[in-house]
């Protein structure tokens, strides 16, 4: 993949501004586009890392590609599905777009995983991403299919989490590949 | 047996009281408790409805019709192979949507049922009731309410139960699966399936096999095959979805969403005892209070009492007297009371040594069964037994093993891969102790101090632990994944517990007194053939030798391949006429609890596991409980320990 240069010149500018070298864009058109390619790197990092559980590294890389190929709307709908997160893998800050100025006052994510719920709390299943098909079909044995709400009690020593009046506990890798959209 | 009755079966989703109901139904007893799989195995008894008469049919749990493990499989097949018996449908009140995807998938099987709603006393506590008259009128069979806790409505369910109805409820599938099902239902095929059926054979259920017709399988696999490629998603899981849409729009429509009761003092504990700081010493707080009900009141209190003052002191004098002064030939007297005699050992050790301990072990353990411990002692240890292959579902066989190790070996059956199975099997075996020989073993350790029993605790938890974790390395296979249903904390019934306790009594008694009196017997005639010298003679390079014991004790060994728990009852009598010191004590106690349990356990395990497996296993046990014998004595006489 071809990298246009000045991109990656952009690119370095912005990472050196955070690190707080003293340094300007030429013009604001120039800061923009810093600001979206790091924006669309870190976001794609955190989707990679975080909801794909792909290792860092390749995250990272795959990163890399896609920060100079996602569109905008590609980019605002991934932040939005990541509850407009404050920050990547590495703990750097992602700069915001416009997707998050609507939700400035609401930060909570709208899909999240469901151990990453607080304890106690609530939410509707929107997605379940399981390693082996027959898990699919015990949980949804269990009703716990897409649409249904579920609650977690408990993460430790084991996810138990409840369905209507039924208590279930959990293998961990399986709570974390339940996605919730909290309540 | 006489003419035929026609049969009634009781089906549901774990835990929901089948048991309970099918002893309301027949007057019959079988195991109840408060966690799922308790039932593993079909029990039948016959019972009278109104002028008729029907062999009523209890199934393990099952959470559909598509089993994921081998009980399951067990009720889906008692349903599907009893055609034109009445099935009756078991289910929680409570929780009504897991209810009625069971009753959905009996709808598509073309099989007319009763629903019954159960626990309804607990629903009503928790405020999820539901009005059984605008159910039947939504799904179109009879709904009955009951309470089998309280026998409640029992003689309604009796009567509705012989008038099943084939229910309206239904499920709309995707196209290409509608499709499929039409396709496989339509009459083309050679004993075209069900609705139901076909809906397995696309879920891709390959237990299902017997059930179909053996010339069109492959028919079967290129339908499904053509019906995956038009859908984004795995056919199961597209069955599953639909299912649970269908049962939702259900009971949205015709029924209020329960609310979350609040029950302050169970919760808290259900809480408290899965929590993750305060579970671990909830643990020790159960275990501390097993070891002072069964370790001190019942294997010391009550076994010093029955032994000591009643049998020692009062009985055997007594019964030797009069046997005695009705002038007995001495081989009679020798077999009664001698040595080796059916009354001062058979009977002395069975209800004397082991029966207190039984009862109060049997006693603790219902209470923690009806509670809702169980569960939720899975969850805690669930991270630790994947270490050994497993998964927290294990725990419940391993804990049944303290009760009895062969009906455990039996419930492994809940478990969902052969390598699980295959594990928890060898570990009962070798280092599940029953609760008859614990009480034993609880009895001679604790005079010996804490060090004895510390030793004896590692080398025997060390043991499940290090065998566990090596047979997960060597034995092939997958390790199934940890869902299990959590019950609700119940507080026990005295009435349950009790009938529990009788039961398991009176199956010990019948199970063991007879093992014993013939391992009497066993030791007498070999005693009187002079024989007994001759093995102790024999065995004694491995006993007096390896590990530093007696020759005496080669008889503890004899007789515990009868049963584990009649050798330790030997040493025990042994230990009491000072010829074993504390060192021998433990070394001999901890060979004896890895030892295999008894003739009945390894029975089990062949028939379960298959005899290579059940051989191997065995073999393994013995070599590996007398080489810890042996390591123990020398590492102990090398450090120069005595306790």
């Amino acid at each position: 993949m071809i990298h246009p240069p000045a991109d990656e010149a952009l690119e370095r500018l912005w990472y050196q501004r955070e690190k707080g070298r003293d340094v300007r864009f030429e013009t604001t058109e120039d800061e923009e586009r810093a600001r979206g390619i790091v924006r669309r790197h870190r976001l794609a990092e955190i989707l990679f890392a975080q909801v794909l559980e792909v290792d860092l590294k390749d995250a990272e890389q795959s990163a890399c590609e896609l920060e100079h190929t996602l569109t905008e709307r590609v980019v605002d709908s991934v932040c939005t599905f990541l509850g407009h997160p404050p920050a990547c893998p590495h703990g750097k800050p992602v700069p915001q777009g416009s997707c998050c100025k609507v939700y400035s006052r609401k930060v909570d994510p709208l899909v999240t995983r469901l151990v990453d719920l607080p304890i106690g709390s609530s939410g509707t299943i929107v997605f379940i991403a399981p390693k082996s098909m027959s898990r699919m079909s015990r949980l949804a044995a269990f009703g716990l299919v897409p649409g249904s709400e579920v609650r977690l009690l408990e993460r430790k020593p084991s996810v138990v989490l409840s369905c209507g009046q039924t208590s279930i506990a959990v293998e961990d890798e399986i709570g974390s590949e339940i996605y919730v959209r909290p309540q | 047996m006489s003419q035929l009755a026609q049969s009634l079966i009781l089906i549901g989703n774990p835990n929901v009281g089948k048991s309970l109901l099918f002893g309301c139904l027949t007057n019959r007893y079988v195991t109840v408790s408060n966690y799922p799989g308790t039932t593993v195995e079909i029990t039948r008894a016959r019972a009278a409805f109104g002028g008729e008469t029907r062999e009523v049919i209890d199934t393990p749990g099952t959470n559909g019709l598509i089993p994921q493990s081998d009980d399951e499989r067990v009720a889906r097949d008692m349903l599907l192979t009893t055609r034109g018996g009445d099935v009756v449908q078991v289910g929680d009140m409570s929780n009504l949507r897991r209810t009625l995807l069971l009753s959905l998938q009996i709808a598509e099987h073309d099989i007319p049922f009763t629903l019954c709603l159960n626990m309804s006393d607990e629903a009503r506590e928790r405020n999820a009731e539901t009005d059984p008259a605008a159910l039947s009128e939504t799904l179109g069979i009879a709904v009955v309410a009951t309470s089998a806790l309280r026998r409640w409505n029992i003689e309604k369910l009796k009567r509705d139960a012989l008038r099943p109805r084939k229910a309206t409820i239904h499920a709309t599938y995707p196209q290409p699966i509608e499709d499929a099902i039409a396709e496989l239902t339509g009459g083309d095929l050679r004993g075209c399936p069900t609705r139901g059926m076909a809906l397995s054979v696309l879920a891709g259920d390959e237990t299902l096999k017997p059930f179909l017709h053996g010339d069109e399988l492959a028919r079967y696999d290129d339908i499904r095959e053509r019906a995956q490629s038009r859908l984004p998603v795995p056919l199961g899981v597209a069955i599953a979805n639909a299912r649970v849409a269908a049962v939702d729009a259900l009971i949205g429509s015709a029924h209020s969403h329960p609310t979350k009761a609040q029950n302050g003092f169970r919760d808290w504990i259900g809480r408290i005892s899965i929590h993750p700081v305060w579970g671990v010493p909830f643990l020790f707080f159960v275990l501390w209070i097993a070891y002072l009900f069964v370790g001190k009141f019942g294997a010391g209190f009550l076994v010093d009492k029955v032994e000591h003052d009643l049998f020692q002191d009062r009985l055997n004098p007594l019964v030797i007297r009069f046997i005695d002064f009705i002038h007995t030939p001495h081989f009679l007297r020798e077999l009664l009371v001698g040595p080796y005699g059916i009354i001062t050992m058979a009977l002395t050790y069975a209800i004397a040594i082991v029966l207190p301990v039984v009862m109060t072990f049997f006693l603790f353990f219902g209470v923690l069964e009806d509670s809702g411990y169980l569960p939720r002692l899975a969850v805690m240890l669930n991270r630790l037994f994947r270490k050994m292959g497993l998964n927290g579902k294990a725990v419940l066989p391993m804990v049944l093993g303290l009760g009895c190790d062969t009906m455990a070996t039996l419930t492994t059956r809940i478990l969902e891969t052969k390598k699980e199975a295959t594990i928890v099997t060898l570990l009962l075996a070798l280092g599940v102790p029953c609760s008859a020989q614990l009480g034993v073993i609880l009895a001679m350790l604790g005079p010996l101090g804490p060090e004895a029993m510390l030793i004896w605790l590692g080398a025997t938890v060390g043991t499940i632990f290090l065998v566990g974790w090596a047979a997960s390395k060597v034995i092939e296979g997958n390790t199934g994944d940890f869902i299990l249903e959590i019950p609700p904390v119940r507080i026990p019934k005295l009435s349950n517990i009790t009938i529990k306790v009788l039961a398991r009594t009176e199956w010990y008694l019948k199970e063991a007194v007879p093992l014993f009196i013939v391992g009497t017997l066993l030791l007498y005639v070999l005693d009187a053939l002079h024989l007994l010298t001759a093995i102790q003679r024999a065995l004694s390079p491995l006993v007096v030798g390896g590990l530093g014991l007696p020759a005496e004790a080669s008889n503890a060994f004899v007789i515990g391949f009868l049963r584990r728990d009649y050798g330790a009852a030997g040493l025990f009598a042994m230990q009491r006429a000072g010829h074993l010191t504390p060192t021998q004590t433990v070394i001999a106690l901890t060979v004896i609890t890895l030892f295999i349990p008894c003739v009945a356990n390894f029975l089990v395990m062949l028939k379960e596991r298959g005899q290579r497996m059940g051989l191997a296993i065995a073999g393994f046990i013995i070599a590996y409980s007398f080489g810890i014998g042996i390591a123990l004595n020398y590492v102990m006489k090398a450090f120069g320990v005595t306790l």
